[in-house]
């Protein structure tokens, strides 16, 4: 069933591929331009697994859903496959940034490539939740609403992040210092423990949109 | 096949309460207005909403025991849905092939070239009919038991509704434990494919009956003010005020052939008889 839904979504996705070259296109670009390879770290898997909700919308258009849950396809397997194909392609893009990235590094010898590898672990953390808090909104309130609440979510986050830059900087604490002075164990400490807090917010997540597309009547 | 016993739905304007059966073998017809509660009764059967009572057994299985994986038995096509329109012909065949273990990728392909389907347009940019044939063969093309087919030919010319009513046909002819549960609103399609029919109205079921003995033993009796005032009254179903005095729906035309050699007596067409059935007074 999951490769069914998987081959579906990706068949779906193929409407949209001009979109997704010129995604890798900017990223890779962008830092060509810039110089800074560390955008298409946090741009390319944040707008690639961006294509998941793309596919929930898909899915609904012209009351899609219907005739979808006809077929084979449980409503828990739904909900499931969608985390399935965000992790897909956020994760594959992941990697694919990193790598560029670094590779940029290399060539252009402008970046440090343990810093480039350390904002990359960081990303991670910051694209699960991102991930776990789409999906269950764009499920619960369709494309329309979706999009707003997706943006809300974008909002805050930004905003937490600029309130720690600034709080940081008022306290007179440089964070790129405070991060590279951290014990190496402390450091991986500290991913491990994001990374499961992460995984945490997934999977609670994913329990959620289970009992969104449960209690869904088409 | 499938049983449904007094399935209610409610909401604000609208009350369904439904009973029907599809019997093994058996191609059962529900014929009823738009809004009659036919695409509300099929929804229910296939879990797509919640209904407020009632039970519907389906392959053996009460509904809430019944699993995705038990859904490869079934064929659907529903009137307001399909796969989506982003899609071609050449995308859903993968997709079909992973959702069921028994779909027919030789049987589909054939029937694509006999329907002239093409498999790199998009479905959004196909006509009524090619969408229309590109659902019932999604439908019948995975081996199912039951098929259920919400309005398969709504929107169709003649031709393309009889290519559909042939394909179903065939279906059947295969397994003779096959049975198909459909709707619509033309009743010529039901007439020549259905073992039976329900008809339903404003929600609730006003008529079951063996399709041979809808068209044989019902009739209309036309007569005038004086023949209806002498008329024997007890197998009359429904009458009806007409200029010429009443038009009567019974269903033992016989008796009223024999008791009755002067009245105008026509056979009851199923149109006619679910005219009669919602317009005329008991």
């Amino acid at each position: 069933m999951m490769k069914g839904l998987l081959i579906k979504d990706f068949k779906l996705m193929k409407g949209q591929k001009n979109f997704f070259f010129l995604v890798v296109l900017v990223s890779i670009g962008m830092p060509a331009f810039s110089g800074d390879a560390t955008f298409m770290l946090g741009f390319l898997p944040f707008v690639l697994s961006m294509f998941t909700l793309s596919t929930i919308s898909y899915d609904e258009f012209d009351n899609g859903n219907a005739f979808l849950f006809t077929l084979p396809v449980s409503r828990t397997g739904y909900a499931v496959e969608k985390y399935i194909l965000a992790l897909l392609l956020g994760g594959g893009a992941w990697v694919f940034a990193t790598l560029l990235a670094v590779a940029f590094a290399v060539i252009k010898g402008t970046a440090n490539i343990s810093e480039i590898l350390m904002a990359a672990v960081l990303i991670l953390p910051a694209l699960i939740v991102i991930q776990a808090l789409m999906i269950p909104f764009q499920l619960k309130f369709g494309s329309e609403k979706g999009r707003l609440a997706l943006i809300g979510a974008f909002g805050l986050l930004a905003v937490i992040g600029v309130v720690a830059v600034k709080a940081a900087e008022i306290l007179g604490i440089d964070l790129w210092e405070l991060i590279g002075n951290l014990p190496a164990m402390g450091m991986g400490v500290m991913i491990t423990l994001l990374l499961l807090a992460a995984i945490l917010v997934l999977l609670t997540s994913m329990k959620i949109s289970c009992s969104i597309m449960k209690g869904k009547e088409f | 096949m499938l049983k449904i016993e007094h399935l209610k739905k409610h909401y604000d304007n609208f009350s369904l309460d439904c009973s029907l059966e599809v019997r093994p073998g058996c191609v059962t017809g529900l014929i009823g207005q738009n809004g009659a509660g036919k695409s509300t009764s099929f929804k229910a059967v296939l879990g797509l909403i919640s209904s407020d009572s009632g039970s519907i057994t389906i392959l053996g299985k009460d509904l809430r025991e019944f699993t995705p994986k038990d859904r490869e038995n079934l064929g659907v096509v529903l009137s307001d849905s399909g796969f989506s329109g982003y899609l071609t012909v050449k995308d859903i065949i993968p997709i079909l092939k992973n959702l069921y273990k028994n779909f027919d990728a030789s049987f589909f392909a054939e029937q694509l070239r006999r329907f002239r389907l093409p498999p790199d347009k998009k479905i959004k940019d196909f006509s009524t009919g090619m969408k229309a044939k590109l659902k019932i063969l999604v439908a019948v093309s995975h081996h199912a038991k039951l098929l259920i087919l919400d309005e398969p030919t709504a929107g169709l010319d003649v031709i393309a509704r009889d290519e559909l009513l042939e394909l179903l046909r065939e279906f059947m002819e295969q397994d003779e434990e096959r049975s198909i549960l459909i709707s619509s609103h033309i009743s010529s399609d039901l007439e020549s494919l259905c073992d039976d029919i329900y008809m339903i109205h404003d929600g609730s079921m006003i008529l079951h009956e063996d399709t041979d003995v809808l068209l044989s033993d019902y009739a209309l009796l036309k007569v005038d003010e004086d023949q209806f005032a002498k008329l024997d009254k007890q197998f009359v179903l429904r009458s009806k005020k007409e200029s010429y005095g009443y038009r009567c729906l019974t269903d033992q035309k016989q008796y009223y052939m024999e008791n009755y050699p002067k009245i105008v007596i026509e056979r009851g067409t199923i149109d006619e008889v679910i005219t009669m059935m919602i317009r005329g007074q008991k």
